[in-house]
């Protein structure tokens, strides 16, 4: 059953599913649908394009699918996605994609820490945990499993791979490739995310895989289109260097330096 | 006299003292104390575990005493306590403890500015200053008359030191031990806090000890051990060698460097 506070405005038109629960002095609009046994607390406010999976939790004073902060934009008809079992922070916004018929999406499992920002045309991929005030710039992705640490900005069009995890406090300007450590400032590669990964059950040869293949990247001396080459010829067929060479093909930023 | 406005949510269970006022659309869980002269603004929530000592201001949106955004936090009961004369800004959102130690709590006269948060079982002490959008993580020990400026952070289970700054916009990842200021990527010594000590009118002497402590600890070519011990024999029965001594051994994550 449906459990919703008698100061919450619902519109008659959103779609929500079974026990959804809507705390005092949210508000929820048109063109807006949530999933089974979602609880949304009080002061949210959901516009109209929001798509939110079920056993979702959010918290106060969250806004989803806002229109995004561009400087003279209309207001468009485009959507934000929040994937099933996802857990929300106090004040995080989340805005929706700037096109007609876009999405912002965020996957499943996620946690969004207070005060995080999700611009517009954002891809968050499963698993992932954006921690306190990181702010997000439009038409990021960050890929399964990647942690951002607290009060990091993510410059726009920046990607973030693969179990990647990126410290608190520095600024993503270049893209992070996968099941890397990066930090510093300006942001460099620290390592391999072994901590992350073992905890996820890799194998300690598959760390090694992975540590070879950095080195060829980061420690070799080789520019990294040299480096592609050798990796290609020395793991003709590992998923997992598939994953980084992939990565490093569809970067468009560059990826950030050793 | 109290003060609720009629569109504010106050549980029948919550124990208000006398002279409180409550502002529009804030909400008051039941398991709540909060005492004598204490204002809270609108749209704040105050959730079940809060202890609010008197004459404390909450000023808009905030959010006190939610549950941390910790996942090894299983719904446990904790309490979260805010010592007399406090304030607490706009969309601060400050969370009750996990099963580690069952408690937050924050000081009295301690002002924490808008957007800022207070993890789970930190321990901020008495006459703090916390500037705007300052992200505290878990476990964080803040002793007294400590000042974290604007846009700092600080990484879970640090300590830091009486009577000392950090400077915007810098990460604490290490401890920082008493009377210094620290700043820099990574943090790093950078001079004495003179300001706290002529604001607490510090005498001469005490200043002039404070100096020696450091000049020993940072500028002698000793490391942290050797300075220690020299600090010890040559300062007996110091006040102020005793309570950086003493920080030095409970610090667990080591300090800074210069």
């Amino acid at each position: 059953m449906a459990n919703i506070h008698p100061t919450a405005i619902i519109s008659s038109k959103a779609k929500l599913g079974e026990n959804v629960s809507v705390g005092a002095f949210s508000i929820i609009h048109d063109d807006v649908e949530i999933g089974d046994n979602t609880s949304i607390a009080t002061h949210c406010v959901i516009y109209s394009g929001a798509r939110i999976g079920s056993n979702c939790k959010i918290y106060q004073g969250v806004s989803i699918a806002h229109v995004p902060q561009i400087s003279k934009l209309q207001d468009v008809n485009s959507f934000a996605t929040v994937g099933d079992g996802t857990t929300i922070h106090e004040f995080v916004t989340i805005h929706k994609a700037s096109k007609d018929g876009n999405y912002t999406s965020i996957g499943k499992n996620v946690l969004l820490m207070a005060y995080a920002h999700i611009a517009h045309d954002v891809f968050i991929g499963d698993n992932c945990i954006i921690v306190n005030a990181v702010q997000i710039g439009g038409h990021v992705l960050i890929d399964d499993w990647a942690i951002i640490g607290g009060s990091t900005p993510i410059h726009q069009f920046c990607k973030v791979g693969k179990h990647a995890m990126v410290g608190a406090g520095f600024k993503v300007v270049k893209d992070v490739p996968p099941f890397v450590l990066a930090g510093e400032d300006p942001m460099k590669f620290v390592g391999l995310n072994s901590v992350g990964l073992r905890r996820r059950g890799f194998t300690s040869d598959q760390l090694d895989t992975l540590k070879k293949v950095y080195k060829i990247i980061y420690d070799s001396g080789l520019n990294v289109s040299q480096a592609k080459a050798q990796i290609k010829n020395e793991f003709p067929s590992d998923l997992l260097v598939k994953e980084i060479l992939d990565f490093i093909d569809n970067s468009k930023r560059g990826i950030i330096p050793g | 006299m109290t003060e609720i406005h009629p569109t504010a949510l106050v549980s029948k269970k919550a124990k208000l003292g006398d002279n409180i006022s409550v502002g529009a659309y804030s909400i008051i869980n039941d398991d709540v104390e909060i005492g004598d002269y204490t204002s809270i603004g609108s749209n704040s929530v105050i959730y079940n575990g809060a202890r609010i000592g008197r004459n404390v201001y909450i000023l808009n949106s905030a959010s006190i005493a939610h549950i941390p955004q910790d996942k090894k936090f299983h719904q446990e009961y904790s309490l979260l306590f805010i010592g007399d004369n406090s304030t607490i800004g706009d969309f601060t959102t400050l969370h009750r403890g996990t099963e580690a130690t069952g408690k937050t709590i924050i000081g009295e006269n301690v002002i924490i500015s808008q957007y800022s948060h207070v993890a789970h079982d930190c321990l901020i002490a008495n006459n703090v200053f916390i500037g705007s959008m300052v992200q505290i993580g878990g476990h964080v020990e803040i002793d007294e008359y400590s000042i974290l400026e604007d846009f700092t952070s600080i990484h879970q289970f640090c300590k830091l030191g009486k009577y000392s700054l950090l400077q915007t916009p810098y990460k604490a990842s290490m401890d920082v031990p008493p009377f210094i200021c620290a700043s820099g990527k990574p943090l790093k010594f950078s001079g004495l806090n003179t300001e706290s000590f002529e604001k607490y009118k510090f005498d001469q002497k005490k200043i002039d000890t404070i100096n020696q402590v450091y000049s020993l600890l940072y500028f002698s070519g000793l490391n942290f051990s050797q300075a220690k011990e020299k600090i010890k024999n040559s300062l007996p029965n110091d006040e102020v060698a005793f309570e950086v001594l003493d920080f030095l051994d409970k610090s667990s994550r080591g300090i800074v460097g210069k």
